[in-house]
């Protein structure tokens, strides 16, 4: 926890420089022409411990929420569950497992990760718990899987950046607050950028069983401009598991 | 989902069990792209689109990686078919005798891990099969990899544990020492066709195999890739490491391009099925 404060007080010391993006900066490109969206990003926010608006709590800090008009739209049942979920969230949040996050709650979980961009295909590559995203330019997702991470496929619509992404499990969560979905997830994520620094990020939510209409989340991802930048490691299930693990014979 | 699971928890049995043998991609020739002009006798290949000699793809390595210091045990450990190509052989090319070259401590390290490998309790037990990241350079010598290069990298994705190593070209400086990580700081260049990569800042976790031969935290790995043709790369990593070998020692794998998942690797989310089961065979009463 105390970890995961100071990131982002690093992160956002980071931004201070260019919290303005300068009047007419032409957005990097690539050879084709789109526009380029390679390097190492992050967003600086408190969604991972909950997506809508929330004052401090002890080791949780306060922020104003990432979802349009800050409500979400449960089925009654579903309202009940996430209830439960929140009730239940210091072990029941798949986050204390540590298992793959899921989409879009690995953009915004405060660790950083790096776009890389061909032509046909995009990766992300992720901090946490080593996260890998593919993104194929092209096809349609496959038949008969069920991903943590889902399964992405992306298009460009002008200078923004569409990613489908279907093919989920339902054990993810949204955030530590319990806010869930099943495994009918439905996600579309749009990356815009608007200047050499910043991407505006916007995620679609989908799920007919879990919700009552379709909602959003946006919020800007910035770019880490630190010194030697790299993502480095966050093997969380390599952490705490001296109870069951012990480590290799020393 | 539910099949999904079913399918990793056989896995993780077969990785604890068995690391039985691999699928091999064929090592037919393929269409042969346009390339750049070749050194003398060499292969060159096609350029990227930031010119980088293109060895893009799906690679698989040759042969076992059991116990990399003799290619025939795991045969005769599990009595599955002998391949009396493999008898007496070993991927490591230097020193001549294909021994890891270890300190008397270590080599008595290693016999341990050994007397407990038909049956381990967790300590002894390969972080492989726990699905921590492989290291370097196992995670080239495990199971199928993607070769990925975005300009001014080159990317290797794995489909075991969804293992990623970046590989920046930029001729930056590594990270402070320090930081130790599961898969190291590789920073690399081309020199002409081969790859070159340096890798340091390595934790030491990893094993080199299923049977415990192992690094320390001040190992650091001299890696070539060679293509040799379109669908053939050799590969040696020299090894350095003072606080366990009494010399450097090299390790030789050839990778051959895997036609078999067409553009696309799984998500193999390995631990999210396999801790569990894992800890429950292994913590058995009376352990």
């Amino acid at each position: 926890m105390t970890t995961r404060l100071i990131g982002i007080v690093v992160a956002t010391v980071a931004i201070a420089a260019f919290a303005k993006p300068a009047a007419g900066q032409a957005l990097p490109r690539t050879a084709d022409g789109k526009p380029d969206l390679s390097g190492i990003w992050q967003a600086v926010n408190t969604a991972n411990w909950n997506i809508l608006a929330h004052a401090a709590e002890k080791d949780v800090p306060a922020g104003l929420g990432v979802v349009e008009g800050n409500e979400i739209p449960y089925q009654p049942s579903a309202a009940a569950k996430q209830k439960a979920n929140f009730a239940n969230r210091a072990t029941a949040d798949p986050e204390s497992k540590c298992y793959l996050p899921g989409v879009p709650r690995i953009t915004y979980m405060p660790y950083p990760f790096q776009i890389f961009q061909t032509p046909g295909h995009i990766a992300i590559t992720y901090e946490y718990v080593h996260a890998v995203r593919r993104i194929f330019m092209k096809e349609s997702h496959p038949d008969g899987v069920e991903w943590f991470m889902g399964d992405s496929r992306g298009r460009w619509e002008g200078d923004t950046l569409v990613v489908d992404v279907a093919n989920f499990t339902d054990q993810t969560w949204f955030d530590r607050s319990g806010n869930f979905h099943s495994a009918d997830l439905h996600v579309i994520e749009r990356y815009t950028p608007i200047s050499t620094n910043q991407i505006n990020y916007e995620a679609t939510i989908e799920d007919p069983k879990v919700f009552t209409r379709p909602w959003k989340m946006s919020m800007p991802l910035y770019r880490r401009l630190d010194k030697g930048m790299r993502i480095l490691e966050n093997e969380c299930y390599a952490f705490g598991l001296e109870h069951t693990w012990l480590k290799p014979p020393q | 989902m539910k099949n999904y699971l079913r399918s990793s928890i056989v896995l993780a049995v077969m990785v604890v069990l068995a690391q039985g043998p691999r699928a091999i991609g064929a090592a037919d020739q393929g269409a042969q792209r346009p390339a750049a002009p070749a050194p003398a006798g060499g292969y060159a290949p096609a350029r990227t689109s930031d010119g980088q000699p293109d060895i893009q793809g799906i690679w698989n390595p040759i042969g076992t990686f059991y116990n990399i210091q003799d290619l025939g045990f795991q045969a005769r450990y599990q009595n599955f078919r002998d391949d009396p190509a493999q008898r007496g052989k070993s991927l490591i090319i230097d020193p001549p005798d294909g021994k890891i070259p270890y300190q008397p401590w270590a080599a008595e390290k290693v016999k341990l891990v050994l007397e407990h490998h038909a049956d381990p309790t967790p300590q002894f037990l390969d972080p492989n099969a726990r699905c921590f990241m492989q290291g370097v350079p196992r995670h080239l010598n495990n199971r199928e990899f993607e070769i990925f290069q975005p300009p001014g990298y080159v990317v290797v994705f794995n489909m075991a544990h969804h293992t990623y190593r970046a590989i920046p070209l930029n001729g930056g400086p590594h990270i402070p020492e320090p930081i130790k990580l599961w898969m190291g700081d590789s920073r690399g260049r081309w020199d002409g066709n081969t790859l070159v990569v340096d890798v340091t800042n390595n934790n030491d976790q990893p094993w080199f195999d299923v049977v415990g031969s192992f690094h320390s935290d001040a190992m650091r790995v001299a890696e070539r890739f060679v293509p040799i043709n379109a669908d053939t790369i050799e590969y040696t990593s020299v090894i350095t490491d003072p606080k366990v070998y009494t010399r450097p020692w090299t390790m030789k794998l050839t990778f051959v391009r895997n036609k078999d998942y067409g553009a696309e690797l799984y998500e193999e989310a390995c631990f999210e099925s396999n801790e569990r089961t894992l800890e429950l065979m292994l913590s058995r009463p009376g352990r």
